[in-house]
């Protein structure tokens, strides 16, 4: 087919289209959407007995706090990362906040080695941690995965990589609230652990998850075909 | 003196394609041809700077056309529109490429293409005058319609479309006698062997 001809067919098939939102704007939504769940979630199993002592700790605060712009600044960078000619440092926005997360959990298992010595880093398997994380972001990860496909796919490792970080990381946030688990260790390996791996296999699943989904113009069929 | 005139220039045409962008986005027909017809040129150029092969230039030029169809939406009207259309162009481009070295890798290069199989896999004379009987043969059992519709459109190498006007059948009925004719000359091609 000319070029020219593709053109007179793709014009003949346009149809008005929404822009989409600012990615500030999605990102808000798609919390709000992930607070309903997790506020559900919390009200189902119960939040922790000792949740307003932890409320009144300053490090308990900064590590929730940490995490929601983490989850925060992750799903903007991934709606960012879907929209074509914004700036390339947006999509590192969230690497601050997984570092002071990251750091607070540091801080409390070097506190608890000062403390109690190699005692205080005992480490056991704790897989219900790793379901609890899963549980508590599974909604906020369908829900933002569904959104990124919105935007185009220019990045799409990056992008679901994002998104997943967004999704899990709020889901440890919740999952603080709800799952009486304080040894640092324990939130840095199986909490702040399953957070990575989760993101990680986010972003090796993007390329095979995004693709461009182009019209289909032979035949004057209005279908679309998916390419690489 | 140019050089300042040939940056309004740009800057001129860069919101004015915003303004077509804008108004493609809800549906304007002519906007939209307008737009595309007019970053056509640019995106040739862009292409051409960056690829070597010249005769894969347009086809990845329509790739970046129908990308710009498909996302249209995620341009926001509130932002130029250049650095939207080259990420769109740049990111097509990269695809292009690795698709092509995809492709390189499972191909294998010789010097000379051979023209038919191995000597123990030739077919003689005799076994090529067999064939050619047999189908005859087949050809023969087939009633006159399906015999016509297969001179047609398998011997002759007519479209089903030119076909159907020749024989005065509908294009249905037409696909119909030939998905018959073949499987009747297959029975008895089968028979014979």
């Amino acid at each position: 087919m000319r070029t020219e001809d593709l053109i007179d067919a793709l014009a003949d098939k346009v149809e008005p289209v929404e822009p989409l939102r600012h990615p500030a704007a999605r990102a808000m939504g798609w919390m709000i959407v992930s607070f309903v769940y997790l506020a559900g979630l919390v009200w189902l199993i119960g939040p922790r007995a000792d949740i307003a002592d932890k409320l009144a700790e300053p490090r308990f605060v900064i590590e929730i706090a940490a995490a929601l712009l983490t989850s925060l600044m992750a799903a903007i960078a991934a709606f960012c990362a879907g929209c074509p000619g914004r700036p390339l440092w947006e999509r590192f926005a969230p690497f601050p906040f997984l570092a002071v997360w990251l750091a607070t959990l540091g801080e409390g298992c070097w506190r608890q080695w000062v403390q109690s010595g190699p005692d205080g880093l005992t480490f056991n398997i704790d897989l219900d941690c790793f379901q609890a994380i899963f549980l508590a972001s599974i909604l906020s990860a369908l829900v933002i995965l569904v959104m990124i496909r919105q935007g185009a796919p220019l990045a799409p490792m990056s992008t679901t990589g994002l998104a997943t970080l967004a999704a899990t990381a709020i889901g440890a946030a919740g999952l603080r609230l709800f799952h009486a688990l304080d040894v640092s260790v324990m939130i840095l390996v199986w909490q702040f652990g399953s957070v990575l791996l989760l993101a990680t296999i986010g972003f090796l699943a993007g390329n095979r998850y995004l693709k461009w989904s182009l019209p289909k113009i032979d035949g004057g069929d209005s279908g679309h075909r998916q390419t690489g | 003196m140019t050089s300042s005139g040939s940056s309004d220039d740009r800057a001129e045409r860069d919101e004015r394609w915003r303004l077509l962008m804008r108004l493609a986005q809800a549906g304007d027909t002519a906007a939209y041809s307008r737009f595309l017809s007019e970053i056509l040129p640019v995106l040739r150029g862009t292409v051409h700077r960056r690829w070597r092969s010249p005769q894969d230039v347009e086809d990845i030029v329509q790739d970046i056309l129908m990308s710009v169809h498909s996302v249209r939406h995620t341009f926001d009207p509130s932002r130029p529109i250049m650095p939207w259309l080259m990420t769109i162009t740049a990111r097509r481009i990269a695809d292009a490429a690795r698709r092509s070295s995809s492709r390189v890798a499972n191909e294998t290069t010789v010097e000379t293409m051979p023209e038919t199989f191995s000597g123990a896999d030739t077919k003689s004379t005799q076994d090529t005058s067999d064939d050619q009987e047999a189908i005859q043969i087949a050809l023969a059992s087939l009633s006159d319609g399906q015999r016509e519709a297969i001179q047609l459109m398998k011997l002759q190498g007519l479209s089903v479309q030119e076909a159907a006007e020749r024989t005065g059948k509908s294009v249905p009925a037409l696909k119909v006698t030939v998905h018959r004719a073949i499987k009747a000359m297959r029975a008895s091609l089968q028979r014979k062997t």
